[in-house]
């Protein structure tokens, strides 16, 4: 088992140093001029070449590429990500603020995933194709189209219509304030949390179906267990391994899809962030968060590969 | 008829009419067994299809120019003389949502055709040549999907500048690491095959058994990714419009109205809100369904698979 976390940790570290690279890439090198992304091209044109020169040099861009990527890790070890270019906030100061609404809001939205797909999925595969199954199947497919962001809004707007209620838009604290902290998560935790139990309840149907075929289930029944223990002790836990994967999976696509959903709501969280600094083209934010939540993905993957080895034992000794 | 004789008919090339009728039955006899076999996945097909004529035929189907504002109708809510309300600017919603099908379309299909396509391609080479250029593909895939499909395609279509090109290649790069593994797979499972055997024994080279043996099978298992990926694509391209990154604003998008919407001020009035949201989940809803049904009938192994 150490072995395997050891491999594993190594290989993410690579991802990790790899992904930066990228990250780099795509935000530093693709288009000609960094100074087109933070002006827009009509600013861009409007510079004269004296303007344009000193930008550079104050933004450090008129170093060697290489350079510029060093000093950034540098940067990101130290734990000094920079400033943004439109508020006096530090990146650092603002992942920390923003970034606990955010975890809140992507952990509430796992629990509460499996608490509605997993029982869709029990009730779905115990009986195939009654109505109970096409309803929930039905519903799935549904949630599965439904962007997140629109779900969000038009929760907001039926909220304000019918009770003339809105979600206060001032970050706070689970700690010093939790009413306020949970009346901002509440909402997008739901709007993310259907998401992803579309795909769980999916998910876990398949796989409950095909376990209840197995050899050992039938013969748990056939030494004389009744139905519940057989599904809940012998059926479930391998049933659910799979699932397992696919919520880990789907815990790092929460992550991104919190930023329109985030957008949506008006949280003030990590994901509306990383929306103001694209809307900005706040170059330096956005290279910073775009790198800590591919850290995050790439953590969140290895934790659910661990997860699984220790649940799975046929996986360590691959 | 001697043999002789059926032979040089065999022989003669058929007529242009003859292999377009037969070209045509054949289409609309397997369109009555997919309608037969999965009724719901047809109708939904029914609907894709209409969408894609609604995209091409917007001009002719819409009732007011999506571009013009008439400032003696704005904020106005769905009437007679506008049925989906108008905007703040006083634009039709309802031309609006009909052009906007035709950002949606033309992005999600340049982003499948480009992403989808290259990606299978890479792993039908990667599964089938296997060696050193399957793990260094394995790796770069892996790497590609350390990021979220989202922040990929919009770190992308940031650095690259807003545009209707930058929205479609951010897309199709996020599409490249699924398609590569989903085909990857089956080339792998295609390749130990006994009739690849047989090819290779007869002396093809790698190349001839890979393009004219194991591509024909990975169609099938592309044909359903492709299908999901519209619907994926869509949901991206709605969403980097809603952010601000996509095709920008004066074109109607599904995406930039919703986003628009939240401009309108303090609250957002629900018909710029309902409209395009609905016209997002209805389409990618229908391509869904159509992939699902296409993945039954071409291949009910893969059932659930990709």
């Amino acid at each position: 088992m150490y072995s395997y976390i050891v491999r594993r940790l190594a290989f993410g570290l690579m991802t990790v140093l790899a992904v930066s690279v990228l990250v780099f890439v795509i935000l530093r090198i693709l288009p000609g001029d960094p100074l087109v992304a933070v002006f827009g091209m009509e600013g861009f044109t409007k510079l004269s070449a004296v303007d344009r020169a000193s930008y550079m040099t104050q933004l450090g861009l008129s170093d060697p590429l290489w350079l510029q990527y060093l000093h950034w890790m540098r940067d990101v070890v130290s734990g000094n990500l920079g400033h943004s270019f439109f508020r006096a906030e530090s990146v650092g100061d603002m992942i920390l603020r923003r970034g606990p609404l955010t975890a809140e809001i992507a952990i509430l939205s796992v629990v509460l995933s499996w608490i509605v797909g997993v029982p869709v999925a029990i009730i779905s595969a115990l009986r195939p194709n009654s109505i109970g199954d096409n309803v929930s199947r039905f519903l799935s497919i549904l949630f599965l189209a439904v962007p997140g962001f629109w779900l969000g809004m038009l929760i907001v707007l039926g909220l304000l219509f019918v009770f003339g209620y809105r979600a206060p838009l001032a970050g706070a604290s689970l700690f010093t304030d939790p009413i306020a902290n949970l009346q901002i998560v509440v909402g997008p935790a739901i709007v993310l949390g259907l998401g992803q139990a579309a795909y769980i309840a999916r998910m876990a149907r398949s796989s409950l179906l095909e376990v209840i075929r197995e050899d050992y289930v039938r013969t748990a029944r056939a030494k004389g267990l009744s139905r519940r223990p057989v599904i809940s002790r012998h059926a479930l836990p391998n049933a659910l391994l799979p699932v397992i994967t696919l919520s880990g999976i789907l815990l790092g696509f929460v992550l991104a899809g919190s930023i329109p959903v985030e957008r949506a709501f008006g949280t003030p969280g990590l994901g509306y962030a990383m929306f103001s600094a694209v809307s900005e083209r706040d170059v330096f934010v956005m290279q910073n968060l775009v790198f800590l939540y591919s850290i995050v993905f790439v953590l969140l993957n290895i934790l659910v590969d661990l997860t699984i080895a220790w649940l799975d034992p046929r996986i360590r000794y691959q | 008829m001697t043999v002789a004789e059926r032979d040089v008919e065999a022989a003669l090339p058929p007529t242009p009419t003859a292999i377009k009728a037969t070209g045509l039955r054949r289409m609309g006899r397997g369109l009555r067994i997919f309608a037969r076999r999965s009724p719901m996945s047809a109708f939904w097909g029914c609907i894709a299809a209409l969408i894609v004529v609604m995209a091409v035929a917007a001009p002719v189907l819409t009732p007011y120019d999506p571009l013009k504002s008439d400032f003696r109708s704005m904020s106005k809510p769905p009437s007679e003389r506008h049925v989906f309300g108008t905007d703040q600017i006083g634009r039709d919603v309802l031309s609006r949502v009909i052009y906007g099908s035709r950002a949606s379309l033309t992005v999600a299909m340049g982003a499948v055709l480009f992403g989808t396509t290259l990606g299978a391609l890479w792993g039908l080479a990667s599964g089938f040549l296997g060696g050193r250029f399957d793990l260094i593909s394995q790796r770069i895939i892996e790497f590609l999907q350390s990021f979220p499909d989202l922040i990929l395609a919009m770190a992308i279509a940031m650095a690259l500048g807003a545009g209707f090109g930058t929205v479609i290649v951010a897309i199709a790069i996020t599409r490249i690491p699924f398609g590569g593994r989903v085909i990857r797979a089956v080339a792998l499972s295609l390749k130990e095959m006994s009739y690849v055997e047989a090819a290779r024994g007869v002396g093809a080279t790698k190349l001839r058994v890979m393009l004219r043996h194991v591509l024909p099978q990975c169609i099938a298992p592309y044909l359903i990714l492709a299908t999901t990926h519209l619907g994926v694509a869509i949901v991206i391209e709605a969403a980097l419009g809603f952010l601000g990154v996509g095709i920008p604003p004066p074109t109607p998008t599904w995406g930039n109205m919703l986003a628009d919407s939240l401009n309108a001020g303090l609250v957002p009035p629900w018909w710029l809100v309902l409209f395009p949201g609905a016209a997002i989940t209805v389409t990618v809803l229908a391509f869904n369904l159509l992939g699902d049904g296409i993945r039954d009938i071409l291949d009910p192994r893969l059932r659930g698979a990709v």
